[in-house]
């Protein structure tokens, strides 16, 4: 029979190679360290807002479906809204509303813009230019070909418009993300007849997101574990990330799978069911009252306006 | 009450390989009775976690067949709901990786999930719930998500998310792997424990230690996935050659004698 045998350094311990204390020398994190790292705590804290949707905030009183109702309404008045300062208006609400719910400002409008370039920058950025968006130039980047070229007026407004329509749109989700918690999200969405299917679907969905997040920080970490002293190669790092991609998505996929068993085992069967019967009260009614009456301001604002 | 003998688990002849590819049982055969301790044993990678996949319903055999109270499991009687729910709040599974059985917001969320999938009245599934964590002494962590908690503390929620259904059969894949003394011991006992309450036990294992203390019998796989033994701990547990030939345990290491450890 044969055994692998311990190599001896393994059995030695290592001299001096870490007197585990500071020498004095700092390096500061490179831009691959952050943006990994970073992007992937934040993006984990944007989704998965178990511990706001607990706190005893104004929307987390709300019931889900209703939540989930009256947020429908709001984005089509939004998309229906097509003056700048009243969804710039609208925005500001949200702000509030936020407060109340008891989220840090400061994250929740960070969280916001955090998404908007992803959405916005390929339409936004060509349309604030002469040669796609026609018009007054305003500020001139002088003459390319024999054309005037530089961002004109109509396609400032037009980006403008865009980006703060967007921004509303998001805000108005993160709130109703970041004050239900997901089961009763889930369990509102069937409640309102959405098939079973999606439902079961998107609650895959989140899960594998989750684990997918989950190891990109574990591979990060495990990674930057093994590396001694400070890392040069960014063509290394580069080629890691594209290494670990593959396996990062079949790791995240075992998971979800295995989870989606577990979840099967306990009887699972697509009916989201929670603790909290839904049931409606005065606040829901309040809340149903206020957005209607909000939807009724904005859009004959935006109509006295005109076009 | 029924007969010990009463057969509930009967797996027979039953082959099945991950994606038609990667076999993991070969021609398996196992009936696991009314109250027994029953312990898979074997190497890594010889297809413990599997058949316990296939007693708990969430992997259909390719040949083969499996039957549970009578009733043959498949993937068609299993979308039946009467079926489906009285098989799920009969067996109970506790899976070897807690990550991927600990997933909702909170631990009281967690331990309300099987019930609440049973369509268990409300002041009821309330009341489970809280013995439940009283009983696992897990009260103190119930309003804390599953990330904010330690490994052995994710088991004891895991273990907590099943018993809160009442099983009558209780499958745990590796119940004592990553755990510290203290918390295995606590363990072994809660299983002892459950099997004296007439729970039917079927565990996957590798630790020959424990051996005598969960099962009262083991089947034993070879690592070309088929169970080629099956008896009391203590026959097992003296048939050095059969260990040796399965890799359970290794040729010069005096540690691994535990026969003569065991039985003086
Ligand atoms: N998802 C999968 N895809 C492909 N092959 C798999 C998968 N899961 C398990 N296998 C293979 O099936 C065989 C049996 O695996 P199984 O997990 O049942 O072993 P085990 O006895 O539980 O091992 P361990 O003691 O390591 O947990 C192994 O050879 C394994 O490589
Ligand atoms: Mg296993």
């Amino acid at each position: 029979m044969t055994s692998t045998a311990t190599p001896a350094w393994l059995l030695d311990s290592e001299v001096g190679l870490c007197p585990c204390g500071c020498i004095g020398t700092r390096k500061k994190a490179n831009l691959v360290d952050k943006t990994i790292a970073g992007s992937a705590s934040l993006l984990r804290r944007a989704m998965f807002a178990d511990d706001t949707s607990a706190q005893p905030g104004l929307l987390q009183r709300v019931d889900p479906r209703i939540k989930v109702l009256s947020l429908v309404g709001l984005l089509v008045v939004t998309s229906l809204v097509h003056h700048i300062p009243v969804l710039l208006a609208m925005y500001l609400a949200t702000l509030p509303l936020a407060v109340a719910s008891r989220l840090s400002l400061r994250f929740f409008v960070k969280r916001v813009w955090l998404f908007i370039p992803i959405f916005t920058g390929v339409i936004v950025l060509p349309a604030m230019f002469s040669f796609i968006t026609h018009g007054h130039i305003v500020v001139p980047l002088g003459h390319w070909f024999g054309h005037r070229v530089g961002l004109t007026s109509q396609g400032l407004r037009s980006a403008g418009l865009i980006v703060i329509r967007v921004a509303t749109s998001i805000s108005l989700v993160v709130l109703l993300t970041l004050t239900t918690p997901w089961v009763e999200l889930l369990a509102a969405l069937r409640a309102l007849r959405v098939p079973r299917m999606f439902v079961l679907v998107t609650g895959m969905a989140y899960r594998y997101l989750f684990h997918l997040l989950d190891s990109v920080t574990d591979m990060y970490t495990a990674r930057k574990s093994r590396m001694v002293g400070r890392e040069t190669d960014v063509v290394a790092g580069r080629a890691f990330v594209g290494a670990s991609a593959g396996a990062m998505f079949g790791k995240a996929h075992a998971l979800s799978e295995e989870v989606y068993s577990a979840m099967i085992a306990r009887g699972y069967n697509g009916n989201a069911r929670t603790m909290n019967r839904f049931r409606l009260g005065v606040q829901d009614l309040v809340w149903v009252t206020a957005c209607l009456a909000a939807a009724v301001v904005v859009l004959g604002w935006d109509h006295a306006i005109g076009r | 009450m029924q007969s010990v003998a009463d057969p509930i688990l009967v797996v027979d002849g039953v082959s099945y390989s991950y994606l038609d590819k990667f076999p993991a049982l070969v021609d398996v055969s196992l009936t696991v009775r009314r109250g027994e301790k029953v312990a898979l044993l074997g190497a890594n990678g010889c297809g413990k976690s599997t058949l316990l996949k296939v007693l708990d319903g969430l992997v259909f055999p390719d040949a083969g067949s499996y039957h549970a109270f009578g009733t043959a499991v498949t993937e068609q009687h299993l979308e039946d709901q009467q079926f489906s729910e009285g098989f799920r709040s009969r067996v109970g599974f506790v899976f070897q990786n807690s990550d991927a059985q600990v997933f909702s917001s909170n631990v009281r969320d967690e331990i309300a999930f099987g019930p609440l999938n049973m369509a268990m009245p409300l002041d009821q599934v309330k009341r489970r719930v809280d013995d439940t964590l009283e009983m696992l002494d897990i009260a103190d962590i119930a309003d804390r998500a599953p990330y904010q908690l330690s490994g052995g503390q994710k088991k004891r929620v895991a273990i907590a998310s099943v018993l809160v259904m009442n099983p009558e059969v209780l499958i745990f894949d590796e119940p004592t792997a990553a755990l510290d003394p203290r918390t295995q011991h606590w363990l072994m006992e809660l299983i002892v424990e459950l099997n004296r309450a007439g729970k039917t036990i079927v565990l996957a294992t590798h630790d020959l230690a424990t051996l005598e203390t969960l099962a009262d019998r083991c089947a034993v796989f070879s690592e070309d996935h088929r169970i080629i033994a099956d008896g009391t701990p203590e026959d097992i547990l003296a048939d050095r050659r059969l260990l040796l030939s399965v890799n359970l345990i290794h040729d010069d290491d005096p540690m691994h004698e535990h026969p003569h450890m065991l039985i003086p």
